[in-house]
């Protein structure tokens, strides 16, 4: 449990230190806003979270995060061109129906878009699927498949071919090995648990 | 302040309940100009307040009502009468809206027949109802009023305005109007400006009292009027405040105890003695004259027009918005709610949306919902400055 807050603040950390203090930023799949409430109290980023389930919103409302409930996609294309600085997609883009219209919407509506994911290609990951023969379960992924959502088994080799394929830049890149902590620079689509992009246009 | 309870303690009252309350009246004695450059020597607001202002006169909470609600909202009138305010539920010490925290404010809206002035007041002029010389009344006309009334009462700024349907209307004028004055604002089921159908809809509702020959130009007396028109034209309405799925749960085809032969027009199922009721119980309480101002007040209202856009109409507004849209409600549906939310968001406001999934149609913002209670109490407990 105590590994597992440890991993989310990780993350955190890591998308505080790319968000520019006092920015407008919009989260995607913000669940119950800890994330804004965190960087609102932290970079005092004017924030803003979409999220489709009315718990989620309550949370919110709750810590004094602004947010809207309905579908992200709908919800972006209300707004003009370059109306936020930062779009944060932190692990929802693996359950996204179509998530290449979802984060190149994103790049219209931000000047920056940050992405966080848990990388499949991770060695640990691999093993669950080859020697068990099971979808990976671990801190993160504690549920069986019938108890999921529909999910991506995303890697970061398939992300990086992602943006070479859509002309996405990446501005930065946070590659963590398992600890979800110490920088992994090498062959990090094997030994890489978390993977964070700064994308633009 | 609850008078019933400074003026006899020792009365029962339900723990959580505001209890006995008394309506009081506003009488603002300067000339007031409508929208439409018409003029009135004066006007009356009846209103009713519960719970107390603070030392600091801060904590008032502003509730908006409805096109055919009124100024009583909680508590009860008298012991007899126990049928309590249309917002019981909502209003209450440590209800959603605690009265132990806000001061709660509620006026009978400008037009309306509950005690304001309205078409059915009389003319100072001529001692008779006003009726259709009573001057348009527009949703703007409505909050100034009830801030004429707030300054009178003391209240130095709006912890909340809150309201559903047209009290959303109102909500989202306040904010637009007196923008140093409230601090949030919380429209429910509503419109920034209401599309045909719901312009159709008041304009069969307002033909089914002209046509009546009763309504005789809006000349009638007090007491009488078209009661068969303003009766189909609740009829009418109150079938869009409700669901298809709602009907069919409360009535499906299910026929009266006493029938009726089959082949005859009287009333045979219960969905029909029910309307028939509805309209029944509305004209004992409603002025037709009021309808039609009403009806059209809302029919008018339109922030798109009236500010060049919706962004320019919220550019002033300083309040936190909370929205709240019902996923059942067809008269002003969540994609019109939705459409306010991202507005006030593209201003650069701080605006959230919420969606309750309920089967009750538009009254759904009425009805007793653990979710809805949780969503506006997390809301208020918030610090509204950013």
């Amino acid at each position: 449990m105590n590994k597992l807050v440890e991993k989310r603040t990780v993350d955190m950390q890591i998308i505080g230190d790319w968000v520019e203090p006092g920015s407008r930023v919009l989260d995607l799949g913000c669940g119950r806003g800890v994330l804004l409430e965190y960087l609102q109290q932290t970079k005092a980023v004017q924030g803003l979270g979409v999220d489709m389930d009315f718990r989620k919103i309550l949370g919110c409302v709750r810590r004094g995060v602004t947010a809207y409930q309905g579908d992200m996609e709908a919800f972006m294309r209300a707004f003009p061109d370059r109306f936020f600085d930062r779009v944060i997609c932190s692990r929802t883009v693996q359950e996204l129906s179509d998530p290449a219209a979802v984060i190149l919407e994103a790049l219209r509506v931000a000047r920056s878009v940050t992405v966080g994911f848990v990388n499949h290609g991770y060695w640990e990951n691999r093993l669950d699927a080859c020697l068990r023969g099971r979808k990976p379960r671990n801190p993160v992924y504690t549920t069986e498949w019938f108890e999921s959502r529909p999910a991506n088994p995303v890697t970061i080799a398939d992300f990086e071919r992602f943006c070479a394929a859509k002309g996405v830049s990446v501005a930065r890149r946070a590659l963590l090995r398992g600890d979800w902590h110490t920088p992994c620079r090498f062959r990090p689509n094997l030994l890489a648990g978390y993977a964070l992009y700064d994308l633009t246009k | 302040m609850n008078d019933a309870e400074e003026d006899s303690p020792n009365k029962p009252q339900e723990p959580g309940e505001v209890g006995l309350v008394e309506p009081r009246d506003f009488v603002h004695a300067q000339p007031f100009r409508f929208e439409s450059g018409q003029v009135l020597p004066g006007f009356t607001l009846r209103y009713e307040t519960y719970g107390r202002l603070s030392a600091a006169r801060d904590n008032a909470v502003l509730i908006c009502h409805a096109l055919s609600g009124d100024h009583h909202c909680a508590g009860i009138r008298s012991l007899k009468d126990p049928k309590p305010g249309w917002w019981n539920n909502f209003i209450g010490p440590g209800k959603a809206v605690d009265t132990n925290r806000f001061f709660v404010l509620c006026a009978n809206v400008l037009g309306g027949c509950q005690g304001s002035s309205g078409p059915s007041s009389a003319d100072p002029a001529t001692g008779r109802p006003f009726g259709m010389s009573f001057p348009f009344v527009t949703i703007r006309d409505m909050v100034r009023a009830q801030k004429l009334l707030c300054d009178h009462l003391g209240v130095a700024s709006l912890a909340a305005v809150i309201g559903g349907s047209m009290g959303g209307m109102q909500v989202l004028q306040w904010g637009i109007e007196y923008p140093e004055f409230v601090r949030r604002m919380i429209p429910m089921a509503t419109t920034a400006r209401e599309n045909a159908q719901a312009i159709a809809f008041n304009e069969v509702g307002r033909q089914a009292i002209m046509q009546d020959p009763e309504w005789d130009n809006g000349g009638y007396e007090k007491g009488g009027g078209p009661r068969v028109g303003l009766a189909i034209a609740r009829m009418m309405a109150h079938i869009t405040y409700l669901s298809d799925e709602s009907m069919d749960e409360k009535f499906g085809r299910r026929r009266t105890a006493t029938g009726g032969a089959s082949y005859t027009f009287d009333v045979q199922f219960e969905v029909e003695s029910y309307l028939r009721h509805q309209g029944e119980s509305f004209i004992n309480r409603f002025d037709a004259n009021s309808y039609l101002y009403i009806t059209r007040a809302l029919d008018h209202f339109d922030l798109t027009a009236a500010y060049g856009s919706l962004e320019k109409a919220f550019a002033p507004v300083k309040a936190v918005a909370l929205c709240v849209a019902f996923t059942s409600d067809w008269l002003f549906p969540p994609a019109q709610n939705r459409a306010i939310v991202q507005a006030l968001l593209r201003a650069g406001k701080r605006a959230s949306y919420a969606q309750l999934d309920t089967h009750l149609g538009h009254d759904s913002f009425l009805l007793e919902s653990e979710d809805l209670y949780a969503l506006v109490r997390g809301f208020l407990d918030v610090p509204a400055s950013p």
